[in-house]
């Protein structure tokens, strides 16, 4: 039998992940770098399931921040409160997000909420969230919640330095990937496929779109719920601002412009995106504060008018083109043995 | 318990009267050439910081401001939508959303550079005091404010359908095709919608800081509530802006007085995500 030959993708991803790998290792010493490259992966997690519900299923999901929070909110009760492990709470939290997700999504769905309509109203979802745990003095409240200090302890997901949370974060960033490439070659990825292109015509070949978007709905929730975990065990506290309308907004920007529906695009846009911005707001801010911004937000606007299908197509255009040209080098040298 | 209600339910009708002006401005653009624009809000807050300038430096009182701001915010209107709208005409919805996204983080950008992240207020304006009717205090910035609001609503009503301009707008609501055939055109009529537009927020954010400050935050709330009071409403009926601006109005105010000052969005939104559930084409649609 013929060894499995590696498809490129796979190389990629093997590469990519030696380098993530080895990163704290050159700059693990410098804790800022770390919190730099760890939100970096924060994104790309949140980006990737983005790319399940807005990418695949084409809804245009603002609510990141709603089950980023729930998760988030989840853990640090649990633990504060009961002390009970995160590794647990991560798991509760990732289902209580799903739960609201399943909640919110049947009706939203059912009404045929849809485009600019189910972009607004998971905005205002995230925002009333965000409202009644301001108002809920028990778990939220206006003051940030700590969570217990401990120097180093895995049962309590809490170290003094930002390296473990970095691998952990690796690690859902792979569950993210692992998760859409097997969605994208299931039946439902087909499903979404189709509906994300034309409901209408998907329904009537048989597709149940409702069943459907609710599915991609949870399982993103459900990855965005355990991120929303370790993010409350990253900055040590829980406070109803993680509950970020902004923030939300730019996981599906970053979706957008990354690539719509290919599974490494939000990763590639979290990357060169998150990592740019987050360059220029510690060169840029010694002038001028909120320059970067400025400068993030132009290369936002001229992305998605000239490159609307997202960044990735560059890399699939430059991989197509590399393959022609081996292509065309292999004929010429069969032509020039040929004569 | 009654008094505190009726209060609340004047000043936050007043209040109303403005979200409805702003209101109007996005749903000229949305209904027109069907761009979704998320930093409505963000021009709200643009022209709130216009008007301090235009009022610390050239002495003007805020109410007179709109003078130089509505120019000022139509020719930025103009500008954006030659540079950035137009190439979107022909995309996806969620190009226009990213595209606008991008202008809000901008705009919010430009506010911190030019502003420094300040919360700026005017100290005095002409219209100030307060009228006491029985039990009742309504403030004049207020009441002026709700009465210019509706006085512009009119306006565009007038302009939508008595004025050439107004008239091929609405034709190309209609139907853009048929429009350009009877000689309507289409970039033209596009930049000017978008200029409107942009340009009845210098009004309210004119009136809006006879009694309120500006934070370059603020954006992204207006632009939900211009949101909310349009879906509310459905697009293409003006009268019916009004109503539901005076609704968003009157439940932030009382949910503010009734429950909890941090509740503020809280029940409008909630009314937001019911009305699209339950009337997706608003209370007063006409598509």
């Amino acid at each position: 039998m013929k060894p499995k030959k590696l498809s490129v993708g796979m190389v990629s991803l093997l590469v990519g992940l030696a380098v993530a790998l080895v990163v704290p290792l050159i700059i693990g010493s410098n804790q800022y770098n770390m919190v730099l490259v760890t939100t970096v992966l924060l994104y790309g997690v949140m980006a990737t399931a983005w790319n399940v519900i807005g990418g695949m299923a084409g809804q245009m999901d603002l609510a990141a921040g709603a089950y980023l929070g729930l998760g988030a909110f989840t853990v640090g009760t649990l633990l504060i409160k009961w002390n009970i492990s995160p590794w647990i709470g991560m798991i509760l939290g990732g289902l209580v997000a799903t739960g609201f997700a399943a909640l919110v999504g049947y009706p939203l769905f059912r009404f045929g909420v849809t485009e600019v309509w189910y972009a607004l109203s998971s905005s205002a979802l995230v925002e009333v969230l965000r409202v009644l745990f301001l108002l809920w003095e028990d778990v939220g409240g206006p003051v940030e919640k700590y969570l217990p200090f401990h120097k180093w302890s895995l049962y309590h997901l809490r170290f003094s330095s930002y390296v473990p949370y970095y691998y952990i974060m690796l690690g859902l960033l792979l569950i993210a990937l692992y998760a859409n490439h097997r969605i994208a070659r299931s039946k439902l990825g087909y499903y979404l496929l189709a509906l994300g292109e034309n409901e209408d015509a998907a329904e009537v070949l048989g597709v149940d779109a409702r069943a459907c978007k609710i599915k991609a709905l949870m399982i993103y929730a459900f990855i965005v719920g355990v991120t929303g975990g370790v993010y409350a065990c990253l900055y040590g506290f829980i406070h109803p601002n993680f509950f970020d309308g902004l923030q939300s907004t730019e996981v599906a920007i970053l979706g957008i412009v990354g690539g719509m529906g290919i599974t490494y695009g939000p990763l590639v846009a979290a990357i060169l995106l998150v990592s740019g911005r987050e360059f220029l707001r510690s060169n840029l801010s010694g002038q001028l504060e909120s320059l970067y911004l400025a400068v993030y937000a132009a290369v936002l606007i001229v992305i998605a008018l000239f490159k609307p299908r997202g960044i990735a197509t560059l890399l699939q255009d430059a991989y197509k083109q590399i393959l022609s040209r081996i292509q065309r080098d292999k004929n010429v040298q069969a032509d020039t043995t040929n004569f | 318990m009654v008094d505190t209600v009726v209060q609340n339910l004047i000043s936050g009708s007043l209040m109303g009267c403005i979200y409805a002006l702003i209101a109007l401005g996005l749903s000229v653009i949305y209904g027109v050439m069907n761009v979704v624009n998320f930093a409505h809000g963000d021009f709200v807050m643009l022209s709130m910081y216009f008007t301090f300038w235009a009022s610390t430096w050239l002495g003007i009182d805020a109410v007179g401001t709109p003078l130089f701001t509505f120019p000022l915010l139509f020719f930025i209107g103009l500008l954006t939508y030659y540079a950035i709208v137009d190439r979107t005409l022909r995309q996806h919805y969620v190009t226009q959303i990213a595209v606008t996204v991008g202008l809000q983080l901008f705009l919010r950008a430009f506010a911190q550079i030019a502003w420094h992240a300040q919360p700026r207020a005017l100290s005095y304006s002409l219209i100030q005091g307060r009228i006491e009717i029985g039990n009742y205090t309504i403030i004049l910035s207020r009441l002026i404010s709700a009465v210019v609001s509706v006085l512009a609503i009119m306006a565009v009503y007038f302009f939508m359908n008595k004025t050439w301009p107004g008239r091929a707008m609405r034709a190309a609501s209609d139907d853009l095709d048929a429009a350009s055939l009877v000689g309507v055109n289409q970039r033209r009529t596009y930049a000017i919608a978008f200029g409107l537009g942009s340009a009845l927020t210098a009004i309210a954010g004119g009136l809006l800081m006879t009694f309120q400050q500006v934070d370059p935050t603020m954006g992204v709330r207006f632009g939900l509530l211009s949101w909310c009071v349009l879906a509310l409403a459905g697009l293409g009926s003006i009268p019916g802006m009004l109503v539901t601006g005076v609704i968003v109005g009157a439940a932030e105010a009382l949910s503010m007085a009734l429950w909890d000052p941090r509740a503020r969005s809280l029940v409008v939104y909630l009314i937001f995500i019911l009305v699209l559930w339950l009337r997706p084409r608003g209370l007063f649609g006409r598509k």
